[in-house]
């Protein structure tokens, strides 16, 4: 059982199915850091979700791993790179062999839904054109789009938006597929639908995926492994059965949807009340 | 004390914001020119529809505005002229003007509100709905894919956008010139002809790049540099056009400048 | 990748061995069609017993073929499917569509 020694320091067992390990890392905007040492092993053919409030740093977790943002310390290991230390070529090289499905779908709008999942591959392959038609069509046809080809994505709703962008990541049959927010935005009955979608694609092509969300209920249908990030530090990763039987405060709170306790200590406040203003990190 | 501070932080970060600006010029020239030598293909069709958008749709609105120039210019030059009975030189006047400075300043003026700040709007709008990150993600780098179509565009068709301006100018000045100045269309055109230098329209075009430069390194930093949030698309279209132009006038001063001291020396 | 081509008869039998994948499959595209549309070979078999790994741009390969031997009235026909490569077919929704056979001599009878 790999159970045994989830919660052991990663860096003790170096198991040559791990995708991503992280190691000690940090991010910072400015001089505010968001990400305060962060260790973390994603396994090959695993669904790692993570999980955790507005502002807890799940979001800059995931930029940092697609190389959007570049760490302050500590290291990303990908495909035997550092990311932290990494050239912008070798960057390139890398997020080849990475999909990555944005929260608002980041389709071109100025590009039909094919064009869009066809661009990596005209970017970036000597492959003809007519080879290049056939595998845009099978990927929409892998994400419940068949036949919408040529329509334009101002023209498709919210759910199928993100399907078409879930195809765009698809397109070069990436190793690790990212996804932001998978269901934000999404009524109920489409948020299942894509559910159903990263749940067929992680049996059919055995990919690692890796998934930020805050809908809990999404989490637990897809996730392999859990982790919890609050304020920039994991406090709480396992199984979906493991996190459900999670004792710490912030993680039952965060899982049985309580309320963020008003302030804490008098001092905090009364601090947070007289503190003098702070410039805008970034504008 | 606190003035001067201000002023040397001011300095700074326009030498600042010029350096981003030669870098992403350079970047895109890059792209353009040496790119395709190295194995990343040139997407000629994304550049040939920005030169589209950029040049000839422009060609209505600049035609009527540098023929009013044009005929602005013979008027005002008329005013004085008449003064020294030298009224047949409003056509010498109207054709230098226009082809050494007004010619270029004018197709500028005009393609920023056109061009510049559509490529902030564009640009930031990606950016705003993540699509710069996703081009990323793909290893697609933003500059060779959105900025180099435009900035080959941009220097490719703004010198072709002044010369027509400036055959529209002198085409206006001529309609002051037959109308009042006993001209006929081919005597006011004689006299163009034989008041130009080739270094007149030449300087013209020179400066003509140098503003198509800027433009689009201004209107494409202005994008790339968008915040968060669909009101930041707004500053930055702004932006781009107010330092577009104050930045289009400094070359104009810097670059007529080098012409006025090469040409005594 | 490799490519072996072995005639047998009036049939040829397209030997792959390795991964078919982004890098590779633009060879397999031109051998699949110079075989199909320019000489017309009256049956093709594709053997894909040696294939570890087949992407995506390695299938719209095969689905190229497919579609040039039917413009031709050529047979067409894929042996040696990999439990992979037949997980791949399946999801694409293409395993009914290809003729497909359990080895050579089925797909030559």
């Amino acid at each position: 059982m790999p159970d045994a020694n989830k919660m052991a320091a990663p860096a003790q067992n170096p198991d040559s199915d791990v995708m991503i390990s992280l190691r000690d890392l940090r991010v910072s905007y400015g001089t505010r850091e968001i990400l305060h040492g962060i260790n973390l092993d994603v396994r090959r053919a695993e669904t790692l979700v993570i999980l955790g409030g507005s502002g807890s740093g799940k979001s800059t977790l995931l930029r940092t791993l697609v190389g959007l943002e570049r760490p302050s310390s500590g290291e990303i290991w990908l495909r035997g790179k550092n990311l932290a230390t990494i050239s912008d070529k070798d960057l390139d090289e890398i997020r080849r062999k990475l999909g990555m499905s944005f929260q608002s779908g980041a389709l071109f709008g100025s590009m039909t839904v094919g064009e869009n999942v066809g661009l990596p591959l005209r970017e970036h392959t000597k492959l003809e054109d007519s080879t290049i038609e056939i595998m845009t069509r099978l990927k929409l046809e892998q994400v419940g789009l068949g036949g919408f080809e040529d329509y334009y994505p101002s023209e498709l709703s919210g759910g199928m938006k993100k399907r078409a962008a879930v195809a765009r990541a698809l397109s070069m049959d990436p190793e690790i597929l990212f996804f932001d927010e998978p269901s934000a935005g999404l009524d109920p009955i489409i948020a299942a639908g894509i559910d159903q979608l990263i749940l067929e694609l992680k049996q059919a092509f055995h990919m690692t995926i890796i998934v930020v969300t805050h809908e809990l209920a999404s989490a637990f249908l897809i996730a392999d492994q859990m982790v919890y990030i609050d304020k920039g530090v994991i406090i709480a990763q396992g199984t979906p059965a493991e996190m459900k039987a999670n004792p710490l405060p912030r993680v039952r709170q965060f899982f049985d949807r309580v309320a963020e306790p008003e302030v804490e200590q008098e001092m905090d406040y009364l601090q947070m009340l007289t503190a003098e203003h702070r410039r805008p990190v970034r504008r | 004390m606190e003035l001067t501070a201000q002023i040397g932080r001011g300095v700074l970060d326009g030498l600042a914001y010029v350096g981003a600006l030669t870098r992403l010029s350079l970047q895109a020239a890059y792209y353009a020119f040496i790119g395709p030598f190295r194995g990343r293909p040139l997407r000629v069709e994304r550049a040939f529809s920005q030169a589209m958008e950029v040049g000839v749709r422009a060609l209505p609105v600049l035609s009527v505005i540098t023929f009013f120039i044009g005929l602005i210019l013979a008027l005002q030059g008329a005013y004085e002229l008449r003064k020294f009975g030298a009224i047949h030189f409003v056509a010498d006047a109207v054709a230098i003007s226009m082809t050494r400075e007004l010619g270029p300043l004018i197709t500028a003026i005009v393609v920023i509100g056109r061009s510049g700040s559509a490529f902030a709007a564009e640009i930031g709008t990606m950016k705003v709905n993540e699509e710069i990150d996703a081009l990323e993600t793909m290893a697609i780098s933003p500059v060779q894919f959105l900025v180099t179509p435009k900035f080959l565009a941009m220097i490719l068709m703004l010198p072709c956008l002044t010369i027509w301006a400036n055959f529209m100018g002198i085409l206006g000045g001529s309609l002051f010139g037959v109308a009042q100045a006993d001209f006929s269309f081919l005597g006011y055109i004689n006299a163009t002809v034989d008041a130009l230098f080739l270094r007149d329209i030449i300087t013209g075009l020179i400066k003509s790049v140098m503003f198509g430069m800027t433009i689009t390194a201004v209107g494409c930093s202005e994008g790339l540099n968008t915040g968060v949030g669909a009101e930041s698309v707004g500053k930055s279209t702004t932006a781009a056009v107010v330092i577009s132009i104050f930045l289009v006038v400094v070359v104009d001063l810097v670059f007529t400048s080098l012409f006025f001291f090469a040409g005594k020396g | 990748m490799k490519i072996v081509e072995r005639n047998i008869g009036e049939s040829i039998v397209i030997d792959i061995t390795g991964d078919i994948d982004l890098s590779s499959s633009p060879d397999l595209r031109k051998v699949l069609l110079r075989e199909l549309k320019e000489k017309r070979t009256p049956r093709v078999i594709v053997n894909l017993a040696g294939v570890r790994y087949i992407d995506s741009s390695g299938v719209a390969s095969l689905v190229e073929g497919l579609k040039a031997s039917r413009d031709t009235g050529l047979r067409f026909a894929l042996v040696g499917l990999s439990k992979g490569a037949r997980e791949v077919l399946q999801l694409s929704r293409l395993i009914k569509i290809f003729e497909i056979h359990d080895n050579e001599e089925q797909a030559l009878a």
